[in-house]
């Protein structure tokens, strides 16, 4: 089916998220779609997709014009979208999924339906039960059940937002693969990323979207340079290593053994040294985040010892046990992946977000001062927003800056889950120039992420997980991003 | 794909709106310092100011309206007199029999006026105590106020204080009774009324007493207080009475006292009237009298005789309260609060009114007679021909100087009530201790 | 389909949804949308509805009387609505205000009871009475917060059970210990007249009780507004698992709400005793609590904004008895009114949310 949108526009009070987009994507095409955080890209792929309505434009289908009121008529007319959260039911089986939402009926037919699932399935080599639940499934495979669920329901068209957040190596090949083939099946494709290499790799063409207007396309052979410059207006290229790892030992791991019901994992012993950024490397699931929520006191270990030097010689503090304050209050930080759900408070605003974060002398809020504070971090950090504003009116990345903000001085260890998941590229240096700031004044970084690239780039040295197993910590320049892949899949293992 | 031939997208600029309810989006640096707190502060002032208008809205509305009927206190006017009510007034029990006892004095003496307050109780009217309620009837022009209930014994002392020139008549009360235990000599203008309702409850025993079959009756009590008890004692009395000397039965009678905790069902603070009758009825006792100013008895009595059981009940207050399900009705002892309301009615109007405590027997003579008995039974269509004629007789015995508040009659708990020969006095009666020898049930709360 | 309609409505539709979408224009619809509604009511119960206006606006602030009864009606509910607005910003449904107003009566009719007889001075047994009253509160209030932090008990249903076990202590004494002589009924012995609270001559109103009201509602603002702890409360209350990472005692801060939550509404329940009823009877918390509850959704957790919203709740209350008398309507009648103000500004709160949701997706472009 081919899709039209001529000249949408859709305003959020003042702001353009569309300013008059056209897009054309013909059947069997692979359309990216580019640009960073607030370009405009989600924005008309709900328009597109039933959830918010255009101010003005028109969307063709096979070249007739359709309306599209609410998700459910773009599902009839044979438009599906696979969103960057799950929109899944987990505590259901995956076939209970399959049938909710689906005109099957009061009394559905789930032996045929079930059939019909492993069919379809087949065809992309996915193997998922029908019968397990679907809080049991990886992201990788809800978002395999989701598009098979699309496909089901019948979709020609297909939307994906962001696919290849929080899914590993093998889970995004097999994901491109299963575009391929949609594409060849004739379905036209439309794939959001703000990720050039994930666009250069697989789309057949690609609009980059900037500030609400469609700046260009381009078809391969694609020049990553001439799509950074229209992502950006400008070319950029990221900082180099700039801090000086220095000698001086922070802390000490000793043997740590961290139970979870799922999984054990014992005997990590490693140093961290000031200045030093380190990167925990793994598939998602692989024990780095419970050593991170570890080593800040959110979760206590079950045995072994993590020691704080006091700067003395030989002096140090056992901290494993303590409780979290104590953890912060000796300036060890950890600023979780989960921004809007562990890290701020929905309906608070900056002002008092730094109102809660800073140290607090009496009983009395000095509004004057707090104001002034916000002001100060929010032209520090490059936030774009005004103290009154509630945090969840802030994009993506200005969340993420404002949880950098917030802070405490001076800090010893920071503790970073995906610090920039889900962030364009010019964001994600911005951050990493702040923490960099932060080991020069002497913290240490601890950081899970994805992206082995950011993980080579960005670490001294690198820790690997694999299902509760833990390499000793290698220096970052003597790995390439292959091997460290090989090692994350669980190859090289000794 | 044909179907929708085009589309429309409505736009709508925002007003306003986006200054206070939005984001004020992530450019707008050039806002204000301390946007935030003037913000929920203009917030608060818009709806203070909503408030303001709605309410001078209905003020002035009110305002325009007819000018509520404000009775003027001329002397041409008709005498008005109020009263309070614990219940509803069609509580088909001592609300409506108290509320009748009102239309009457207004239906026999001419050029007097009625008005009355419902539900003045702590539960339907938390934010206005009963006092409160007769200050209202105060400023609708009555002259004399009357409360219904004993339950009311603070609004009483509290308004019959703070205005002594107005008469106040409290129904089941005594502060008026010198001999009494409440006494208030202060309250001048206060007065008792309460009819000999022992007598009443005699008589439903003895109807009891002579329809029971398995001899076995239920007393489905109030709450216990001294009133209750003497009104439990009574029936008790009554029924033992006719069981022995006119049904001359010799197995001995059984009497069980349930008490709900309240005159009427409150649900999840009394138990279930309903289901306290269900017990009896289920339990083998075929006659259950009520004691409380609702109907559950005699519609539950309704409800077994529907699946053939032969049970009855006997109902209180109110002169037609087994309108309601006649054949399950043996009668009903009432009150015609009128007998003595009217006198006392008058000699106000008249200038005449003294303190009193009238504590009023049946018209021997008739005393179902509306305009002279205070108290009355009220046979109804479940009394047998034969039951009904025995009833008679001991009504006559009554009216011929029977009393059966003679000895010996002990406590409940074995001590002497009264010797041998010896004739409980008024305060004996009034205030009863406990219920007597030979009955089931408790004496004192629990 | 429903575009071409949307298009044809043209301005009128704009206006409408400016309008419905406006929150001061959407909170005036609502009161009107109520007022309409009761009018039909009104009119159904064949009542003359311009009639039951007047009724009921000279009922509650038609006299210097009427006035003053519902400002002394007022005093407990707006008290517990203050005391409510921490639980609420914690993010918590305090629904056993009830049982701490009971608590609260209790506890200052135990200390009168026992002081009765004693040389204490009238003022030390009030100010005693009233200090009992707020730790009653505050205790019941407490076990509430324990059972939710400890006991994994939604707080909704643990403060349910306390407003039954409330109720049930209140008539075991009512009935049992504290029963007076003679003949009983369900309230205890008045109290002495100099343990009441000193009202104005004439009137039940109590500038006590009134001031000590008003200066709870300016404390509980300010604190809110004004401190660090409100504004932790809020940030726990919005996202106690963030908060807790900022370094916040989530769980402490629980409590604490619950137990100023208790304070308040103890206090109120000592006001009843010392102040209105001066005895201890059934249901002498009034159903301010649930009231309470409903004052304070409608006020959008706002207490300044609480307080003329539990006055007209008030005034409702106390303008209805006289419908009673003269229309002879069921008491209840206020009831509805505030029922039907409630219902109808949450529908119009619903309405311009759904309208306006569209700008909330605004996150990410």
């Amino acid at each position: 089916m081919d899709v039209e949108l001529v000249n949408i526009y859709k305003t959020f009070g003042r702001v353009h998220a569309n300013d008059g987009i056209s897009l054309k994507v013909k059947s069997g095409t692979i359309q990216g779609i580019l640009g960073e955080n607030g370009a405009g890209k989600s924005t008309l792929m709900k328009i597109l997709s039933g959830f918010i309505q255009a101010d003005s434009g028109d969307i063709l289908l096979d070249g007739s014009k359709v309306v599209i009121q609410s998700p459910a008529d773009s599902v009839k007319l044979g438009i599906g979208m696979l969103h960057q959260d799950p929109q899944d039911f987990p505590p259901m089986k995956v076939i209970d999924n399959l049938i909710i939402g689906s005109p099957v009926g009061l009394f559905p037919n789930r032996k045929k339906i079930i059939k019909q699932f492993e069919e379809l399935q087949k065809q992309f080599n996915f193997a998922i039960s029908p019968d397990t639940y679907v809080d049991t499934l990886t992201v990788g495979e809800r978002q395999q059940l989701e598009i098979l669920r699309l496909l089901w329901l019948g979709a020609e068209v297909l939307i994906l937002d962001e696919p290849t957040t929080g899914i590993s190596a093998s889970q995004k090949a097999l994901l491109f693969e299963t575009i391929r083939k949609l594409a060849a099946q004739g379905k036209a494709i439309l794939f959001v990323s703000h990720k050039l290499d994930e666009i250069e790799t697989l789309c057949s063409q690609v609009a980059v979207f900037r500030q609400g207007k469609n700046v260009g396309s381009m078809v391969p052979p694609y020049s990553t340079e001439h799509l950074v410059e229209m992502m950006f207006g400008k070319t950029i290229a990221r900082s180099e290593k700039t801090c000086d790892t220095q000698d001086q030992i922070n802390f000490e791991i000793d043997k740590l053994k961290i139970d979870d019901r799922r999984l054990v994992i014992k005997d990590v012993s490693f140093q961290i040294r000031r200045g030093e950024v380190i990167g925990l490397a793994g598939m998602e699931g692989s024990g780095q985040a419970m050593i991170l929520r570890a080593l800040a006191g959110i979760i206590r270990p079950t045995g072994g010892h993590i020691y704080m030097m006091d700067g003395k010689p030989d002096g140090r503090v056992d901290l494993a046990g303590k409780h979290y304050f104590q953890f912060r209050n000796l300036g060890i930080s950890f600023l979780p992946a989960a921004r809007l759900e562990e890290g701020l408070v929905q309906g608070l605003s900056l002002a008092e977000h730094f109102a809660l974060a800073e140290k607090q002398e009496g009983f009395l809020i000095d509004r004057e001062e707090v104001e002034k504070l916000s002001q100060q971090r929010i032209s520090d950090f490059n936030i774009r927003g005004t103290p009154e504003s509630r945090i969840e009116e802030l994009s993506g990345g200005n969340q993420q800056r404002a949880e950098l903000a917030l802070m405490r001085n001076p800090l010893r260890l920071l503790l970073l889950e995906h610090p920039t998941r889900g962030l364009d590229i010019e964001s994600s240096m911005y951050i990493w120039t702040k923490l960099k700031q932060r080991c020069a004044e002497g913290a240490s970084i601890l950081f899970i992420s994805s992206d082995l690239d950011e993980v080579v780039h960005y670490s001294d040295r690198i820790l690997v997980f694999f299902g509760g197993r833990v390499s000793p910590a290698f220096d970052a320049s003597l790995v390439t991003i292959d091997q460290l892949g090989q090692l994350i899949g669980g190859k090289g293992w000794s | 794909m044909q179907m929708l031939g085009h589309c429309i997208f409505t736009q709508w600029k925002e007003v306003e709106l986006t200054k206070f309810v939005l984001t004020d989006t992530v450019y707008s640096d050039q806002i204000p310092v301390q946007y935030l707190w003037r913000r929920t502060f203009m917030r608060s002032k818009r709806l203070w100011l909503v408030l303001s208008i709605v309410l001078i809205a209905v003020m002035v509305l009110a305002a325009c309206a007819t000018p509520a009927a404000t009775p003027t206190a001329t002397s041409t006017g008709p005498f008005i007199y109020g009263m309070l009510l614990v219940g509803p007034y069609n509580d088909n029990g001592w609300s409506t029999a108290t509320y009748e006892g009102g239309l009457y004095v207004q239906s026999k003496i001419a050029n007097t006026q009625f008005i009355y307050a419902e539900n003045v109780n702590t539960a339907s009217n938390p934010s206005t105590t009963a006092a409160q309620f007769a200050e209202q009837l105060l400023q609708r022009g009555a002259k004399a106020i009357i409360f219904n209930s004993d339950d009311m014994k603070d609004g009483v002392l509290e308004f019959a204080t703070a205005h002594p020139d107005i008469p106040v008549i409290w129904l089941s009360g005594d502060y008026a009774w010198k001999e009494g235990q409440r006494y208030q000599p202060q309250l001048t203008d206060e007065s008792d009324i309460m009819g000999r309702m022992e007598y009443g409850k005699m008589m439903a025993g003895c109807a009891a007493a002579l329809t029971t079959k398995t001899g076995k009756i239920g007393f489905l009590g109030p709450l216990i207080n001294d009133e209750t008890r003497r009104l439990a004692d009574s029936a008790y009395l009554g029924a033992k009475y006719c069981w022995e000397n006119i049904a001359k039965q010799t197995t001995p009678l059984t009497f069980s006292v349930t008490w709900i905790g309240m005159w009427f069902n409150i649900p999840g603070v009394t138990l279930d009237p309903s289901q306290v009758a269900d017990d009896f009825y289920t339990n083998g006792f075929d006659v259950v009298i009520s004691g409380i100013d609702s109907t559950e008895a005699v519609v539950e009595a309704n409800k077994f005789r529907g699946q053939g059981k032969d049970v009855y009940a006997v109902q209180y207050d109110y002169k037609d309260a087994c309108n309601v399900a006649p054949d399950a009705c043996l009668g009903v002892p009432y009150f015609n609060w009128g007998v003595a309301l009217k006198p006392m009615i008058q000699s106000i109007i008249d200038g005449k009114y003294t303190r009193q405590f009238i504590w009023q027997g049946p018209d021997w003579t008739n005393i179902n007679n509306p305009d002279t008995s205070m108290v009355g039974f009220q046979k109804s269509a479940g009394l047998s021909a034969d039951a009904s004629t025995k009833l008679d007789g001991f009504i006559s015995e009554l009216a011929g100087g029977l009393n059966l508040f003679t000895g010996p009659i002990n406590y409940q708990d074995g001590t002497t009530f009264l010797a041998a020969g010896a004739v409980a006095t008024d305060q004996q009666i009034w205030y009863m201790p406990q219920l007597l020898e030979g009955m089931l049930g408790d004496s004192v709360a629990k | 389909m429903v575009s071409n309609r949307t298009e044809k409505a043209g301005g009128f539709g704009n206006i409408l949804r400016t309008l419905l979408t406006n929150r001061f224009s959407s909170i005036t619809i609502a009161v009107l949308l109520a007022l309409i509604i009761t009018w039909l009511v009104v009119l159904v119960m064949d009542a003359p509805p311009l009639r039951v206006f007047s009724i009921m606006v000279n009922g509650s602030v038609g006299s210097l009387d009427a006035a003053t009864q519902t400002l002394q009606a007022w005093v407990p509910l707006v008290l517990a609505t203050c005391g409510l607005m921490f639980t609420f910003t914690a993010g918590l449904w305090n629904i056993g205000m009830e049982g701490q107003i009971e608590m609260g009566a209790i506890c200052a009719y135990g200390v009168i009871h026992y002081m009765t007889g004693t040389p204490t001075p009238g003022y030390v047994a009030i100010t005693l009475a009233s200090l009992a009253g707020m730790a009653g509160g505050a205790i019941w209030a407490y076990m509430v917060g324990l059972l939710k932090n400890y006991g994994g008990v939604n707080e909704i249903f643990g403060g349910l059970g306390f407003n039954f076990i409330a109720d049930a202590f209140l008539l075991y004494l009512v009935y049992g210990p504290w029963k007076p002589e003679g003949v009983a009924q369900g309230s205890t012995k008045m109290i002495d007249a100099q343990y009441w609270l000193p009202q104005l001559p004439g009137s039940y109103l109590s500038l006590w009780s009134l001031g000590l009201a008003i200066v709870g509602i300016l404390v509980v603002t300010f604190v809110l507004k004004g401190t660090y702890f409100g504004l932790k409360l809020k940030a726990v209350g919005k996202n106690p698992k963030a908060s807790f990472m900022m370094g916040i005692p989530t769980s402490r801060y629980m409590l604490l709400s619950f137990v100023l939550c208790g304070l308040f509404g103890g206090l109120a329940g000592s006001f009843q005793v010392t102040g209105f009823l001066h005895v201890l009877r059934n249901s002498i918390s009034g159903g301010y609590g649930y009231l309470a509850l409903m004052v304070g959704m409608l006020a959008n957790y706002q207490p300044l904004i609480g307080v003329p919203i539990s006055l007209i709740f008030t005034a409702l209350n106390k303008g209805a008895t006289g419908l009673v008398i003269d229309l002879q309507l069921d008491t209840n009648f206020s009831g509805v009114i505030q029922g039907l103000l409630v219902l109808c500004v949450l529908l119009m709160d619903g309405v311009r949310r759904r309208l306006t949701k569209t700008f909330r997706g605004v996150q990410h472009g």
